[in-house]
């Protein structure tokens, strides 16, 4: 028996696109622990989304398997709350229902009104309040991955599944809600802190928020590498940045990052 | 706005000039009714008086009064071509006046025909409606069933509704009962595809979303799907309501008692034209006027759209 929170084993995931069988993932294996924060980063197309996707249990691998707590993943589960990089929330219900909506599917024996004010609890934490009884579509893309954030997080589920969710957004927003994840995240209590699986493709995104980051090579998806992320918490952005420890991290992530390119490709002299 | 951007307007320019050709002398052998042209000139102007005070946006007041307006140089050319210059003949182009003192006088015959026909319509329509959406969610929902369906589809709505006719009066007892049967079918398949169409183009993003949160399948069908398809089901019923006017109209002139299309039916074979004119803008102001409702109805329940 594993301690681990989820256990990725062995994980084999093809796709079937214009009628050709592709192998998406090929073997991947890594553990994730209770309360941590792990981020996955490739280039586009390395099956990141496609791992999560089997995470999610919208997905079914071909071969290998993935245990929450010892038990096979297998559909869908209250356990797991995601946000998408688009199309989280319903665009016909408001704000509010969004997160009551949510809330609803996994918190059964709360009353409307109750669902409701937990609802309100967490959009006044994501800075939504006042945007409450608008639509999506009368929301920026930051407002709306704001509110769905508050959808994850009311749902109050152990483990927490992020598909790029920032990827949509511009630079000023983005950090904004890393920073917003962040604070929330690490607001919880220390027993009963959320599993994070952040998919991402953005380097400083991935260090600013993770505890591990696990590496991913493209065609077929395999692990390259899992590194742990040596700074302490709570992080400061400017302070991490200026750091001289930051810069050599980071490019040795940078590194891993395209030797997967610089292979294919073949070549020594790649030019990027 | 300004009290003249309210009120200094083209329209009430219109309205007098309307009001000035009355003091021409009628040149008409026959009945004019000048006093009901210029009561109901006199009626819609004060409506538009007081929705100049009402309204609050700039855009839909210019509407307004851009319509008023129409109104006004219609009724100014039709009165000079028939009561004041008789260009046209008088059998077959009666005065606006006259067209108006027809409707005050048969108000209570039209109000009973226009009861009839909505009436059919209505219960026609509801039963298309209440029969088509759960089966087309249904069928839908399995991609393989759907697609088979639509074809079906295809079939059946390319049948112009109207050859139904004969065989509904074969079939069943009463006028009313035909128009009802044959408006549902007509109105059936239009909702039925669209609501087919719909869910089978549910954005897989939706559905996986919804998925995600564990949304089970009776409140999948209910709360994610029914909302996603609507947009279409909205499109399929906005078809069926106006193939439905189209034929319930043609029915009530081959084989009814009552109802608008009888109305114009039965007064044009009598030659009387200053009652068929009065029912055709009778028939136009209904159609207008359910048509007006119906979409205030879908601009709510798509209020989340852009």
């Amino acid at each position: 028996m594993s301690t681990s929170k989820i256990e990725i084993r062995n994980l084999t995931v093809d796709y079937i696109e214009k009628k050709k069988n592709f192998t998406a993932l090929k073997n991947v294996s890594f553990p994730i622990n209770d309360g941590e924060f792990v981020s996955i980063i490739g280039a586009s197309g390395c099956g990141k989304s496609t791992l999560l996707s089997v995470l999610e249990g919208i997905n079914k691998p071909a071969e290998g398997e993935v245990l929450i707590d010892g038990e096979k993943v297998n559909g869908t589960g209250s356990n797991r709350s995601v946000v998408f990089q688009h199309y989280s929330l319903f665009p016909w219900m408001t704000t509010r229902k969004n997160v009551a909506f949510g809330i609803q599917q996994v918190r059964k024996e709360l009353s409307r009104t109750q669902r409701l004010q937990v609802a309100d609890e967490f959009l006044d934490k994501v800075g939504l309040s006042e945007f409450r009884n608008k639509y999506p579509s009368q929301l920026s893309g930051g407002m709306q991955q704001r509110a769905a954030i508050a959808r994850a997080l009311a749902m109050d589920t152990e483990i927490l599944l992020m598909d790029e969710p920032f990827s949509a957004l511009d630079a000023k927003n983005r950090i904004a809600l890393q920073e917003l994840l962040l604070k929330l995240w690490e607001g919880e209590n220390s027993e009963n802190k959320k599993t994070v699986v952040f998919v991402t493709h953005d380097i400083d995104e991935a260090i600013f928020l993770s505890d591990k980051i696990v590496v991913l090579t493209s065609h077929p998806g395999t692990v390259y590498d899992i590194v742990a992320v040596p700074f302490e918490r709570p992080r400061n952005r400017e302070e991490l940045i200026a750091r001289k420890d930051y810069a050599a991290f980071r490019s040795r992530l940078l590194s891993m990052f395209y030797h997967d390119i610089v292979d294919r490709i073949g070549g020594n002299e790649v030019v990027l | 706005m300004t009290i003249k951007a309210r009120f200094l307007r083209m329209t009430h320019i219109f309205f007098t000039i309307l009001m000035l050709i009355q003091l021409l002398p009628d040149k008409s052998q026959k009945e004019v009714c000048t006093s009901s042209l210029i009561v109901f000139a006199i009626v819609a102007e004060a409506v538009v008086i007081i929705l100049s005070f009402l309204i609050k946006r700039k855009e839909s007041l210019s509407l307004t009064l851009d319509i008023f307006g129409f109104i006004y140089v219609f009724l100014t050319v039709w009165t000079l071509v028939t009561a004041k210059f008789d260009l046209l003949n008088d059998l077959l182009f009666p005065a606006p006046g006259k067209v108006i003192s027809q409707f005050a006088e048969d108000k209570t015959v039209i109000l009973t025909n226009i009861k009839s026909s909505v009436g059919i319509i209505i219960q026609g329509f509801l039963l298309a409606v209440v029969a088509a959406i759960p089966l087309g969610l249904l069928i839908g929902l399995n991609a393989r069933l759907g697609n088979a369906a639509s074809y079906l589809t295809k079939f059946f709505s390319s049948i112009p509704p109207i050859v139904y006719i004969p065989y509904g009066i074969a079939l069943l007892p009463t006028f009313r009962s035909v128009s009802i049967f044959v408006i549902f079918l007509a109105s059936f398949w239009p909702i039925f595809a669209g609501t087919m169409s719909g869910v089978l183009n549910v954005d897989k993003k939706i559905v996986d979303s919804a998925k995600v949160l564990n949304v089970k399948k009776p409140a999948m069908l209910t709360s994610v799907i029914l909302p996603a398809s609507l947009p279409q089901i909205f499109l399929g019923c906005n078809q069926g309501l106006s193939v439905s006017f189209i034929l319930l109209t043609s029915a009530e002139m081959i084989g009814a008692r009552d109802g608008m299309g009888y109305y114009v039916k039965y007064y044009s074979d009598f030659g009387d034209y200053t009652r068929t004119i009065t029912g055709l803008l009778v028939i136009g102001i209904v159609v207008i006027a359910v048509t007006f409702l119906f979409n205030r109805f879908q601009q709510y329940l798509l209020r989340w759209r852009k």
